[in-house]
């Protein structure tokens, strides 16, 4: 992790950090870098790849419409909405 | 120095479901008020958990089977994070670790010959909202009735190499879907778009060239201009330093004929792609898969063969025919009914495909009923209803798809008179009214006959055969001293 990589995590994540936790966040990632770097040395050669670290399946759904809900409701606690929509500061110059 | 083009394409494709695929919502929004087909879930509010809809995995294992790709058994879903008002969950749910299939071959054909795309992937994922920028100034209105409607992407591998080869691998997708009915597959609803990766390098170069992507194009033409004016901007660039290539997302302006740069390309790593903690996997077991395999739809390459070696067909009408699925099933269901497959094709060529044209109808939005049609054909051939009045009932057909042709006919007076007695008196009564065209006729003036002919026909109704009635018309004149 080098201070470029953080600035555009940061931005990613819409994080403001300073001085003091930029060094922090540094570290605290070059110590699991560290230990990852342990599992790579691994060999995973002719091992299944892990799907999912639950060994249970999903449910399904089949495919109907069930439209139950009203736009009024879902709008109540909007903090801007106008003619149906919802309404957000202009995202396009 | 020459160059090559090589391009790779995400093609993504809005499946023919009816509800959505994490909630229960309408996937059907096209013209409804904003926010009408919504619901906590698919507005991305907290602590709603999706539920998967087994219909869209069975569409996306269909369209794996139909491109040749492996079917993951195992397919899971995973987050893929960003900030952008038209995602309320600030992240989509799509497939990253292991999407539904990969690993296909689609076969194209170009005026070059035939070439094998390689598929990198398909995946299901959820499609964005709406943004509506010009309502109100300074305000960005959100509709989420797109939200969460499912789609697959389906990504090539960079083995294409020019606008020509990309329109024939989208026509040949477009294809493929619809014989499997998945997807409607129209670029101008919407329900297809495509990003173009595109880059150059010198021919015979193993190494890449930097990659710039075009996003969201929606028209065929329109990939092509945009696919023309990258390559040349690509070129310039590498040959004369016109400006610094960089791996960037770019929009296609097609009234401009320019493409103008977006942002900088992410890469996967900026999208912090992560296991959905809410989707366990989907696991496909041997009776899903077997059912699904068994589902899906003679090729059409195969029905092609059959309807030239089978039905005897010319290579031309069942090339025609075979364009679109929705032809081929009314064709078939005609030809079971009237029992000749040339009349049934002629018809559907003729007629039914120049109807739909006329509609400005794509031939997959034909609803016809091709056991009703080849009662029609049948009408026809067997000299009940003239083909003239045959064509206007199906007209008719073509608004009502549960119409009987025979019913209509004899209620409307559309059935051919056997009455000779009464074709007799029509004709006599032509003649009688049309000296100077008898005369004419006798006279050796061929075109005079139509004169005679078109008043019979009008005072018929259209209601005999046109054959016969020349044949006793000529017949009448030449009685005449």
């Amino acid at each position: 992790m080098d201070r470029e990589t953080l600035r555009k995590l940061a931005m990613l994540n819409q994080l403001s950090l300073n001085e003091e936790q930029k060094a922090s966040v540094i570290a605290f990632f070059a110590k699991r870098d560290e230990e990852l770097g342990v599992l790579n040395n691994i060999d995973t050669e002719n091992v299944e790849r892990m799907v999912h670290v639950c060994p249970i399946e999903t449910v399904v759904r089949e495919d109907v419409i069930d439209q139950k809900f009203q736009r009024e409701d879902l709008q109540k606690g909007a903090v801007d909405t106008d003619e149906g929509y919802w309404c957000v500061p202009r995202v396009v110059e | 120095m020459r160059y090559e083009t090589v391009i790779g394409l995400e093609v993504h494709v809005e499946l023919a479901t009816d509800s959505k695929i994490f909630c229960s919502c309408s996937a059907h929004s096209y013209g409804a008020e904003p926010n009408t087909h919504v619901c906590p879930a698919c507005c991305g509010m907290p602590g709603m958990l999706p539920i998967v809809n087994k219909r869209v995995v069975d569409f996306g294992m269909k369209a794996g089977m139909m491109l040749n790709c492996h079917i993951n058994r195992t397919t899971t879903f995973d987050k893929k994070s960003y900030y952008y008002p038209d995602l309320p969950a600030a992240f989509q749910t799509t497939q990253w670790f292991s999407p539904v299939a990969v690993n296909g071959l689609v076969e194209i054909e170009t005026k070059d010959g035939k070439k094998g795309i390689r598929i990198k992937q398909i995946h299901m994922e959820e499609d964005a909202g709406k943004l509506v920028h010009d309502i109100r100034e300074g305000t960005t209105h959100v509709d989420f009735n797109r939200t969460s409607v499912p789609l697959i992407e389906i990504v090539s591998q960079p083995d294409l190499s020019s606008a020509d080869e990309v329109e024939a691998y989208l026509d040949r997708l477009k294809t493929l879907l619809r014989y499997a009915r998945v997807a409607e597959c129209e670029m101008a609803h919407g329900t297809m778009r495509c990003d173009v990766n595109l880059s150059v390098r010198p021919e015979g170069a193993t190494e890449y060239g930097v990659r710039t992507e075009i996003k969201n194009m929606n028209s065929i033409e329109a990939i092509k201009r945009a696919i023309e004016y990258e390559t040349a901007r690509h070129i310039d660039a590498v040959e004369n330093g016109t400006e610094v290539l960089v791996q960037e997302t770019r929009r296609w302006d097609d009234i401009k004929g320019k493409s103008f740069a977006m942002r900088t390309k992410e890469t996967a790593g900026d999208y912090r792609y992560f296991p959905d903690p809410n989707i366990m996997p989907v696991v496909i077991d041997d009776t899903w898969f077997e059912k699904i395999k068994a589902s899906l739809p003679e090729f059409p390459e195969t029905k092609l063969a059959r309807y030239t070696e089978e039905y005897a067909l010319t290579e031309y009408d069942a090339k025609r025919l075979c364009e679109s699925i929705a032809l081929c099933e009314c064709f078939e269901g005609a030809m079971k009914v009237c029992g000749n497959a040339k009349d049934a094709a002629n018809w559907m060529i003729s007629d039914v495909m120049k109807t739909l044209n006329a509609r400005q109808m794509t031939y997959d939005m034909l609803k016809l009923n091709g056991e009703t049609l080849g009662k029609l054909i049948k009408l026809v051939a067997d000299g009940k209803v003239s083909r003239p009045n045959g064509r206007k009932i199906l007209d008719v057909m073509f608004d009502d798809s549960r119409l009987d042709p025979e019913a209509y006919a004899k209620e409307n007076s559309l059935i051919i008179s056997t009455d000779t007695g009464l074709v007799d008196k029509v004709i006599q009564a032509a003649i009688a009214s049309d000296p100077k065209a008898v005369a004419d006729f006798k006279g050796g003036k061929e075109k005079a006959l139509m004169a005679l002919f078109g008043k019979c026909m009008k005072e018929l109704r259209g209601n005999c055969n046109p054959q016969e009635l020349r044949t006793l018309l000529i017949d009448a004149i030449n009685k005449i001293d």
